[in-house]
């Protein structure tokens, strides 16, 4: 199912944490909703899911308005833990899934299945709080996927998380994906996750800056970064040669360049070598972050001539 | 697959109470509540077991007609009456003075001597007494030449009927008001700081972030409404039912059989007050960030019922018909409280409890509508105190 926000907007109070936000979802696809603290995401998240009721706009499935009784087909994992302390691990996932219109049968079923997945099979019975916190953040994931949701949305659910962790969720998440559901994620950190998503929306300041393929978005920029492995204090000289070429990070032992698309990185590399050792290179496409700032300050300039601006860092 | 309003509200609702009945507090409660209610019965009965009891001491022998005479007030007045004998004057002084009798009986002087404690003892003396001049007067009588049926026909003139003059047509139950006034007023406190914590708790968890992405606000609110009114009404039922039978079952504690229906009245009263209340409560508990908040977010709810139930207390139970008791008694805020105290009263028509009723659930509704707006829009705001004004309906169009 297609997941379209349509300028959504957003205040609270004096805040606006939505500024007229479009965005498209596609299944099969695991996307990746990208922004810093503040920028809207959860906003989004709540909006999408019918927590709060925005200002304006709309949220889409299929092109057309998103109904109660389709919510009840989706799955939502909240950025703060929101499950019941006192009531045991499987509990918590049955109570889910009824909630979701399960039976008491197949939810407590699925419950199971979900446990185990999950690797808590042996904690079913345990009340939540005398879980772990991984474990816990792990039973909060099966409490969004209890109910084999159409539409699967998680906030930061990759925050605080251990790499074998990370490695497990995207798991359980590809899987999904590859079974045709519409997943999305929110995060802040945006390079911890450049590996795990296919697409990405990137929002700031409540509304879309960046959104496609990752692969295409990070070769699209045509910029390319090398990597310079030289010999401690060896001479930088010969950068000269390359007035395009711009110094990302300069370290005794360690050269790390920006070269915009005209500038042939070999070029650059037999330079380098003929001033002195080379002792490691390498050739890599921008980072997501790199290219979240490209793309804010493109904003900020095309922003610049309106009225509002919509820069006005009122969304803390 | 998709969950109905009423199935998810009874999901909601399980859930509460299954989590309530697993809590230490709530167990604790209901004990001290099952405790009260079965003292309510037994410290009666035990207490009046030893206040009616008398022992009369007596020099000489005590003719029979005297003794089968008491022991008939003993029987009407319900007291078990001992009658001890003493070999002397000094002895039966003795006996008053030492508390081993409650009164002695000698046959000094021309009609007896009564000795008697110096602090009253009730009105024991006064029946002691009563039967010896009533034995006295049968045998003058007789000796004036009276046949037994004349003799019998004299001593049964009636003495005047009784009319308790005052406010409150009957004290017991006066008193059973003031009881189920204070009952109510604990319980509607108790339960909606409940129907609160629970709401914060839910907020403050961010689990009603989740609930609310697969249940409406309002399915929210009225299953947890029902969850926390079902275990209050649980607690009621611990303290009313033992009391009640205890009530039926013996008549220890005396009571008018109006009073029983005072309290079940009072049962129904809890139940509108807590239709009443519970949504407001769970508005104000939608306010706040942290649990430890719902205290100061509740103050304008506990305010009216305090302020209700100290109506109800002074200005009701001192004149039940006053302008302002009747007033207070329709007006749905305080009708829960007031209504019942002074229903307990006797003298109000029926008309006027049937409207309170009517008028209270009323308004539970309206306000119940009212309270979803606010519940909604308070839970959808986290991350710090939200002021009641940000989220009136109508103050504002956002959400």
């Amino acid at each position: 199912m297609v997941l379209q926000a349509v300028g959504l907007a957003h205040s609270f109070g004096e805040r606006r944490a939505l500024a007229g936000l479009d965005l498209t979802i596609q299944p099969g696809v695991l996307t990746g909703l990208l922004g810093p603290n503040g920028a809207g995401k959860t906003t989004l998240m709540r909006a999408m899911l019918g927590v709060i009721q925005p200002d304006a706009g709309h949220i889409l499935l299929d092109g057309r308005p998103v109904t109660f009784a389709d919510r009840q087909r989706w799955g939502y994992m909240p950025q703060e833990r929101g499950l019941y302390p006192r009531m045991p691990a499987a509990e918590q996932l049955a109570y889910m899934a009824r909630l979701h219109g399960l039976d008491r049968r197949s939810a407590q079923r699925r419950a199971r299945a979900l446990l185990d997945e999950l690797g808590l099979a042996d904690r079913w019975s345990e009340r939540t709080e005398k879980l772990s916190g991984g474990m816990q953040q792990r039973l909060q994931l099966g409490a969004a996927l209890v109910h084999d949701p159409d539409v699967i949305v998680l906030d930061e659910p990759f925050a605080g998380l251990d790499p074998v962790a990370v490695a497990e969720l995207s798991v359980a998440l590809r899987e999904r994906v590859g079974a045709g559901r519409t997943v999305v994620f929110s995060s802040h950190q945006l390079d911890l996750v450049q590996d795990l998503c296919e697409d990405i929306v990137m929002i700031d300041h409540g509304r879309t800056v960046l959104a496609g393929r990752v692969d295409r978005l990070r070769s699209s920029t045509g910029r390319r970064h090398l990597r310079l492995g030289v010999a401690p204090g060896a001479p930088r000289d010969w950068l000269t040669a390359f007035p395009e070429v711009h110094v990302v990070d300069d370290q005794v032992d360690a050269l790390r360049l920006d070269l915009p698309a005209e500038v042939d990185p070999l070029a650059v590399l037999d330079a380098a070598r003929a001033a002195g050792p080379v002792t490691d290179f390498g050739l890599d496409l921008p980072t997501l972050s790199q290219l979240f700032l490209g793309a804010l300050g493109q904003d900020s300039s095309d922003a610049s001539g309106a009225p509002d601006g919509g820069l006005d860092g009122s969304a803390a | 697959m998709n969950t109905t309003h009423w199935s998810g509200v009874r999901l909601v609702a399980g859930r509460t109470i299954t989590e309530g009945l697993a809590s230490r507090s709530w167990r604790i409660m209901t004990a001290l509540m099952l405790l009260a209610g079965l003292a309510v019965v037994v410290v009666p009965r035990l207490v009046g077991d030893d206040a009616t009891s008398y022992t009369l001491a007596r020099v000489g022998d005590a003719p029979d007609a005297l003794l089968s005479q008491l022991q008939a007030t003993a029987t009407a007045g319900e007291f078990e009456l001992t009658v001890v004998a003493v070999p002397d004057v000094e002895a039966a002084r003795a006996a008053v003075r030492d508390g081993d009798a409650d009164a002695a009986l000698t046959d000094e002087g021309p009609s007896g001597r009564l000795y008697v404690a110096a602090q009253q003892v009730g009105t024991f003396p006064v029946l002691v007494s009563q039967a010896v001049v009533s034995l006295t007067l049968t045998e003058r009588l007789v000796a004036a030449g009276l046949s037994p049926d004349e003799v019998e026909a004299i001593r049964a003139t009636p003495p005047p009927e009784q009319v308790p003059v005052g406010r409150v047509a009957d004290e017991g139950r006066a008193g059973v008001g003031f009881a189920v006034g204070i009952v109510l007023y604990l319980a509607l406190i108790l339960a909606g700081t409940t129907v609160a914590s629970a709401v914060a708790t839910e907020k403050s968890t961010r689990i009603s972030e989740v609930l609310l992405a697969v249940l409406r606000p309002r399915q929210l609110l009225v299953g947890t409404v029902l969850g926390v009114g079902a275990l209050a009404l649980g607690q009621i039922a611990a303290l009313v039912v033992p009391a009640m039978v205890g009530v039926v079952t013996s008549d220890a504690l005396d009571l008018p059989a109006a009073a029983a229906t005072d309290v079940l009245l009072g049962v129904v009263w809890f139940a509108a007050g807590l239709l009443l209340y519970a949504f407001v409560f769970a508005a104000l508990g939608a306010l706040v960030d942290k649990p430890t908040d719902v205290g100061s977010a509740t103050l304008p709810a506990n305010a009216v019922l305090i302020g209700s139930y100290l109506l109800a207390v002074t200005v009701t139970v001192a004149n039940p018909n006053s302008w302002a008791s009747v007033a207070a008694s329709l007006f749905p805020l305080s009708a829960p409280l007031v209504m019942p105290v002074r229903w307990a009263s006797g003298l109000v028509p029926g008309w006027q409890l049937a409207l309170a009723l009517v008028l209270t659930v009323a308004a539970s509704v309206w306000l119940a509508r009212f309270a979803a707006q606010i519940y909604a829009r308070g839970l959808a705001r986290s991350g710090r105190r939200v002021s009641l004004r940000e989220v009136l309906p109508g103050w504002t169009d956002r959400s």
